[in-house]
């Protein structure tokens, strides 16, 4: 077990994960609350992974490997689109994209 | 009490990891942000590594790390960056969302279940949970389904990604 308990995972978790909810909530360009996302996501898979460790069970390992792959499947998709309103409004600004259309 | 290597290893890795996590959010540049966040995802996987995953560091850093940001650099080139830098960084209701945030961590400190600490129950065969062996053998035999499931979500952004970005030709 290398001496480091469960709890001190599940905190650096829950500090990370508030971090990245922070700055999903606080900043203003589109491609930094973007990547807030994937803080969260990493932040989750943490707890996942320190979880399968402490259970000795592989299940959440697995579900860690889920969450990469939907993440990267997201990030795929989600800039598509972020691309596709900068190409229309010309800014990443947030609080000037009230609409997907134009 | 004495502490023991792992544990100098996850303050390090934990203090590193929350101090980019922390100038991720805070920079003003994008990129900057973003190197910050592959210096987070490094850490993680380096977490990965002390908690007995080995596998899933290397995923971490092959595709998080090599994948993922190399996305959003790739983006990052594609848009006005000077321009996205003289906008507001923060938005006007920022410390409520702070406040928000801090107390969602204050919460998930608050409600750690203490009795978690002795739950552990003693597994009849203790995999060894770190293997690519086993990971492999609980993913294609139990988790065969949702893998397969999986494929159809990729194939899925990926058609997905080609149609919303590609340019509209005149019609």
């Amino acid at each position: 077990m290398n001496g480091v308990p469960l709890s001190w995972y599940l905190i650096l978790s829950a500090i990370l994960f508030a971090l990245g909810a922070a700055g999903f909530m606080i900043r203003k360009n589109m491609i930094t609350v973007f990547m807030c996302i994937e803080l969260m996501l990493n932040a989750v898979n943490l707890s996942f992974v320190a979880f399968s460790r402490h259970f000795k069970t592989i299940d959440g390992q697995i579900f860690t490997f889920f969450v990469m792959v939907v993440a990267a499947a997201e990030a795929a998709v989600g800039l598509a689109i972020i691309l596709t309103v900068f190409r229309n409004r010309s800014t990443l600004q947030v609080d000037d994209i009230d609409s997907l259309r134009l | 009490m004495a502490i023991s290597a792992g544990q100098i290893v996850f303050y390090y890795l934990a203090a590193a990891g929350i101090a980019s996590a922390i100038l991720a959010v805070t920079r003003r540049n994008p990129v900057h942000s973003v190197l910050w966040v592959l210096s987070l995802f490094l850490h993680v996987a380096g977490l990965f590594l002390l908690a007995g995953a080995e596998f899933l560091a290397a995923v971490q850093i092959i595709v998080y790390a090599g994948a993922i940001l190399v996305v959003y650099v790739f983006f990052l080139m594609l848009v006005d960056l000077p321009k996205e830098e003289a906008g507001p960084r923060f938005g006007a209701h920022w410390p409520l969302c702070l406040m928000v945030g801090l107390g969602f961590a204050a919460i998930a400190l608050w409600v750690r279940v203490p009795g978690l600490q002795t739950a552990a129950p003693a597994p009849a065969a203790a995999p060894n949970t770190g293997s690519v062996e086993s990971f492999g053998s609980a993913l294609f035999k139990q988790f065969v389904l949702p893998f397969e499931i999986l494929s159809l979500v990729l194939l899925a952004a990926i058609v997905g990604a080609v149609v919303v970005g590609r340019r509209r030709t005149e019609a």
